[in-house]
């Protein structure tokens, strides 16, 4: 067993973690974080663990959560604020990107890093960030146009025109 | 899958701490972790079951691309996206940012290390391939606080086999110096956007004072017997101008010479003709690169 320090959505957790616990289980099994999905049986290719390492997007059962001791963690349930949902949750309600769910959180923490470093993507652009998150509802039309939609009005609301 | 027990876990903070975390342990008991993007996956299906892991994440020292005179060095812990995001590697090292750059997806590009990579030397990687078309030399540290200088025609043994030895660390891959008028580039085809190759070709082209090829060199991803140079087809396109015909008899050479395998990706045959497609798209590229360079 290891004592980690991690800070997950802005609070600092130590915690005793088996050498072995993946990331994944530790947001999920010992934060009780379960916004954090396991769609792959850990085979890193779904996308639905994906969470935020320091503010980039990773998948989190590609990790040991020994590994981020001493990191920052950003998970599903970081992103909205005390003002409410972010631009990009919005979008996704707003435009149907979703129908089981179950990808959403990935696909969410996937592209909220995405648009921090392509304010204004093409719809390219979006779906080749998107390979990394599998959806098996939707075809990935109305995720697209989520995003699509969300770098708009963060485009727009930087700028200071009302969306 | 799930990793088996592992006992400790080290965080080194320097080469020779890390290098001495190994010494503590049997061969093969304690590995090395860099971005984990292939390891994690050996050590979740327990084809790997270390005792120890001995987690890199801190040797600052290996990260970042530096050039230093004619010649450039990229820190075994340099990531997927550095590399795909710097756009001084140009010229003679354009096929590194072209297969970086596809690497996976975005998430594996965050966390995978070009180091993991080529000393992983998994056969359907691609940076195996790029670094042993564009003759890179692969810089190595023992415990015993020697260090050595591998010819990648020297360093990728087979399948996951390298010559670097347990008790070694990669510390950066180095060209001492690039060649002039030279240009490179990487494909590759897999099953989905970004896959992991079935097949990737790298071609690398260094121009005389006329336009023609004075140089190649070309390397594959994805075939049984792992990454490899194809011999017959640099020697058919040194000489020649970079024009169509003759890159196309150049990768006919290749496709004939090299042994090709059928799996559930792909049989044989249709290996040897993406070969010949993506090798004629990238022999193409290198060529135009080198007249810009």
């Amino acid at each position: 067993m290891k004592t980690i320090t991690v800070t997950v959505n802005g609070t600092d957790y130590e915690e005793s973690v088996p050498e072995r616990m993946l990331l994944v289980d530790f947001l999920r099994e010992k934060l009780a974080l379960t916004g954090t999905h396991v769609g792959c049986t850990y085979e890193g290719v779904c996308g639905a663990c994906t969470v935020h390492l320091d503010g980039e997007a990773v998948k989190s059962c590609l990790m040991l959560a020994v590994q981020a001791d001493g990191h920052a963690v950003t998970t599903v349930e970081g992103l909205a604020g005390a003002d409410g949902l972010t631009p990009l949750q919005r979008a996704f309600s707003n435009h149907h990107g979703l129908q089981c769910g179950f990808c959403t959180p990935g696909i969410l923490m996937n592209m909220s890093d995405f648009l921090a470093r392509h304010p204004d993507p093409s719809d390219e652009e979006i779906r080749e960030g998107l390979v990394g998150n599998l959806c098996r509802c939707t075809g990935y039309v109305h995720i697209v146009r989520a995003v699509r939609e969300a770098a708009r009005e963060m485009r727009e609301g930087a700028s200071g025109v009302s969306a | 899958m799930f990793p088996s027990p592992i006992e400790d876990y080290l965080r080194p903070s320097t080469v020779a701490e890390a290098l001495a975390a190994l010494e503590r342990y049997e061969e093969g008991e304690a590995v090395f972790l860099a971005g984990g993007q292939s390891a994690m996956q050996a050590i979740k299906s327990r084809m790997l079951r270390p005792r120890c892991i001995v987690d890199l994440q801190d040797l600052g020292e290996l990260r970042g691309i530096t050039r230093a005179g004619e010649g450039l060095r990229i820190g075994a812990l340099t990531r997927y996206v550095e590399i795909a995001n710097d756009p001084s590697l140009d010229g003679a090292l354009a096929a590194l940012r072209d297969a970086a750059s596809h690497v996976g997806d975005r998430q594996v590009r965050n966390r995978g290390t070009i180091g993991g990579s080529v000393c992983w030397n998994y056969v359907a990687s691609c940076m195996p391939a790029v670094v042993l078309a564009l003759g890179g030399t692969l810089a190595l540290a023992g415990a015993d606080g020697s260090s050595r200088e591998v010819a990648a025609d020297d360093f990728f043994l087979g399948p996951l086999e390298t010559a670097r030895r347990e008790d070694e660390i990669l510390l950066d891959v180095r060209w001492s110096r690039l060649a002039a008028q030279s240009g490179s580039a990487y494909r590759k085809w897999g099953l989905v956007r970004d896959a992991l190759p079935v097949v990737g070709v790298c071609v690398l082209v260094t121009l005389n004072g006329d336009g023609n090829c004075a140089a190649a060199r070309v390397a594959l991803s994805g075939l049984a017997g792992g990454c490899q140079r194809a011999p017959a087809g640099e020697a058919a396109l040194t000489g020649t101008a970079g024009d169509a015909a003759s890159i196309a008899a150049a990768m006919d050479a290749i496709a004939d010479s090299v042994e090709t395998h059928s799996d559930q990706s792909a049989d044989a045959d249709y290996r040897r003709q993406l070969i010949r497609s993506l090798g004629a798209a990238v022999t193409r590229t290198a060529f135009e690169r080198a007249r810009a360079a």
